[in-house]
Order: C-alpha cells, then sequence, then structure tokens
C-alpha cells in the first residue's frame, strides 16, 4: 500500500518540476526503482497508472527502470549482487561493508512540451 | 470515500484527543481528488493516446529527486523539534497484536524517574489504544489513517502541534501494526524500536528485512509464552544479526515485567545521551 502513497508524492514532484519549466503537458515520468529499495516495482507501476489517470497528468506514460541490487566487499574489493539483505562475498563470504546499488527511489527526469 | 468500494482516500487521515471527540479534524491534502486505489481496475483500453501529439516541442527535463524527499524533509524539522527540547523520540513498529501498546502502559507507570512521556497512537481506525494510554495519565493523541497503512512525517508534524510534549521526556510513537509499510517512512525520530512477539514465527526477519534493517533496538515481548510455543530466541537473534549487525536485542514480558529493567535502563541511558 505504500506504494499508493509514494505515487501521490511522484504527482506532487512532477507537477511542481513540469510548473518550473513551464511544460504544459507531461508525456513520460522516468523514474527508478532499486531492487532493494523496499518498493515494488510492479505494484508501483500499478499505482502510478491508477493515481496519474485521475490527475493533470493524464497524458503522462510512466517508465520505471529498474536497478539492480549491487553490494561491495571493501576487504576483498569485490562488487557482487544482492537481492536480499543475505547476500554474501563470493571472495570470502561475509557480509557486504556497504550497498553501492539498489535503493534508487527517484524520479530522474520527464519529458513533455 | 472512494464510491466504488467505499474506501478511504490513502492520505486521508484523522487527529483524535481522548475526550474532545466533537473537535475532530480531518485532513484532505485532496492532491488531484478523484478516486486513486489498487483494486484491480481494467487497463486495457487505456493509454492509447499518448502518441497522438507530434513530439516536436518535447523537452527532456532531469529531475533527479527522490521520491521520498518531501516525507524526509519534515522528517528533519520533526528532528529538530526533537532536539531542539531534547525529547527522546521512539518509533515503535511491529505486525499487528505485538504487544505495542501493553509494553507503552507498563513502561509509563512503572518508568524510573518521572520524566515527562507523551504518546502519538498511530491505527487505521479507532481510538482504543489512546483511550488505553489516556488512563495512564499522560498526554496522548490518537492519529487515524484510515487505508493508510503507516504514519508518515507530516502526520506526526500535525499531531505535535496539539500535543503536549515536555523537555527532556520521551515521546513513543506507535506505528500501525504492519512490518512492511512503516519502514520506509521517517518521522523524525530518534530510534525505532521493532517489537517482535514470541508467538509470530522467528523466520520474520527475512520475510521483511527492510523493517529489520532499518531499526536499532529490538524487544522480543511475550517471553512469558516461550515455554509454549517454538520460537527460538537466539535463532532469532543470529538471523537478525546477519541483516542488521548492530541492533539490540532485549527478551521481555509485558504480562510478567520480565526484562523491564533492561529496557528501562535502555531508556535512560539513550534518554541522556540524547540530551548532551
Ligand atoms: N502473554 C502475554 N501477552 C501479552 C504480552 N504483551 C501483550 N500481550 C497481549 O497481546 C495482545 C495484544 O497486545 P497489544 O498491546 O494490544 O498489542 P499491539 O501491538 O498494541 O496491537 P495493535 O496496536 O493492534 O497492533 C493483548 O491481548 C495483550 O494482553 C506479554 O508479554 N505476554
Ligand atoms: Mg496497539
Ligand atoms: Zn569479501
Amino acid at each position: 500500500m505504500h506504494e499508493l502513497s509514494l505515487a501521490l508524492d511522484v504527482i506532487d514532484l512532477v507537477t511542481e518540476e513540469a510548473g518550473k519549466n513551464s511544460l504544459k503537458d507531461v508525456y513520460e515520468i522516468h523514474i527508478e526503482v532499486g531492487e532493494i529499495s523496499g518498493v515494488d516495482a510492479d505494484v508501483f507501476q500499478r499505482a502510478m497508472e491508477i493515481v496519474l489517470k485521475n490527475s493533470s497528468l493524464g497524458k503522462a506514460k510512466v517508465k520505471i527502470r529498474k536497478t539492480p541490487g549491487i553490494g561491495r566487499c571493501t576487504a576483498c574489493d569485490k562488487d557482487f549482487s544482492v537481492s536480499d539483505f543475505l547476500a554474501c562475498c563470493p571472495g570470502c563470504n561475509g557480509y557486504p561493508s556497504e550497498i553501492i546499488g539498489g535503493k534508487e527511489l527517484r524520479v530522474t527526469s520527464i519529458i513533455g512540451e | 470515500m472512494c464510491e466504488t468500494c467505499g474506501c478511504g482516500q490513502p492520505d486521508e487521515f484523522t487527529i483524535r484527543v481522548p475526550g474532545q471527540n466533537e473537535n475532530n479534524e480531518h485532513f484532505h491534502p485532496d492532491k488531484q481528488g478523484g478516486h486513486y486505489h489498487t483494486h484491480s481496475h481494467d487497463h486495457e483500453h487505456e493509454h492509447d493516446h499518448y502518441y497522438e501529439h507530434d513530439h516536436q516541442g518535447d523537452r527532456v527535463i532531469e529531475i533527479n529527486k527522490e521520491i521520498l524527499a518531501e516525507n524526509n524533509l519534515v522528517a528533519e524539522r520533526n528532528r529538530g523539534f526533537f532536539e531542539g527540547r531534547g525529547v527522546l523520540c521512539l518509533n515503535l513498529v511491529s505486525s499487528p497484536g505485538s504487544g505495542k501498546t501493553t509494553i507503552l502502559e507498563k513502561t509509563i507507570r512503572e518508568r524510573n524517574e518521572g520524566y515527562p512521556v507523551s504518546v502519538i497512537e498511530g491505527d487505521q481506525q479507532s481510538m482504543n489504544d489512546a483511550e488505553r494510554i489516556n488512563k495512564t495519565g499522560v498526554p496522548v493523541i490518537q492519529v487515524n489513517t484510515g487505508t493508510g497503512c503507516h504514519l508518515d512525517s507530516k502526520m506526526v508534524s500535525k499531531a505535535l502541534k496539539q500535543l503536549e510534549v515536555g523537555n527532556h521526556g520521551v515521546l513513543f510513537i506507535e506505528n500501525v501494526g504492519n512490518l512492511v509499510c512503516p519502514a520506509l517512512f521517517d518521522l523524525g525520530e530518534t530510534k525505532r524500536v521493532v517489537v517482535m512477539s514470541v508467538t509470530e514465527g522467528d523466520d520474520k526477519p527475512e520475510k521483511y528485512p527492510y523493517m529489520f534493517i532499518s531499526c536499532q533496538l529490538c524487544l522480543i515481548n511475550k517471553s512469558d509464552l516461550l515455554p509454549y510455543v517454538d520460537f527460538d530466541v537466539d535463532k532469532f537473534i543470529s538471523v537478525v544479526k546477519k541483516i542488521n549487525p548492530t541492533l539490540e536485542f532485549i527478551l521481555i514480558s509485558a504480562k510478567t515485567g520480565e526484562g523491564f529493567e533492561k529496557w528501562f535502563d535502555w531508556l535512560d541511558k539513550n534518554r541522556k545521551c540524547h540530551v548532551t
């Protein structure tokens, strides 16, 4: 359900940015959703469609790009895929010292005129 | 209300003080109005019109803004409010029925020193929890989120305008019982506390890692029921530590009071280090 309230936040954010840039119509909203951001990209896509239909941005299409979860082990200097928080370093079998990708949850760009 | 199914809008919420029911306040941020929720509607027919325009004047605007930016901004303002008053604010999250309200009742009645305590109760509906806290005599306010499944920083900010929060005290926020959604929403709390009861499966952390990763303390409640359930405390702790190595644990029972000294010490320690 939090996908729905996030979708409403996107409408606000895009409406404001469209205004600032004097866009009359917005045709595309590009969003990045990380694999380990806590947001389900497919649910979010549907939530965005529902919310957009009832907004002043009804012409806009949502394009979600999923970004992979990537952990880094600083000891082994290795990057590896983490699709959950239990993934381990292929070098030392330790937990990632940092997460360098996959937590994104942002509007990257909009297209309009 | 939604005409199709009777649900509320996700960001429609109510703030109520026990005993003052006439002054109910409703907030309808009401973005573009209308009807938005996640029932399965038919989508086949829609969106054929996207490319009707000729794209000649199209411009690409780079935005790169966090979707949670607005929530995070208000959360930082709340945090400033707490820091300015030396208030330790704890956001209590859990599955429904883990014992949050019972823990709060006992904590308020038996706490070590007479420091001020206030409570924000988040529930989808009903004033029950606020009324239970009201009987302990501390200031309390109920936020009903309607169909919303979590508190957000704006709701807390609104609630703070009507709630008496004593300097150098503790503000407890009991979030909506839900291990998924509240994880994403910073309320401006000093620390986040997850309450886990031993009647739940000890595989919860693997199922809901976001919640366990975002907390600083885990209260394992209902320890009095350990003899009757299949909950392996050591295994639970070792699994959670893989997800969040710095999480602290206290095993308690809100029924028998087991572990409450440790919990009170934790509160005192965190209150004091927060004040300086
Ligand atoms: N045996 C036992 N029961 C407990 C304990 N703590 C709470 N309970 C019981 O668990 C039930 C739920 O407790 P609440 O305090 O209402 O739980 P909650 O987390 O506030 O519930 P929601 O607000 O609905 O999510 C009640 O029947 C309590 O009496 C405990 O330590 N031991
Ligand atoms: Mg409760
Ligand atoms: Zn390694």
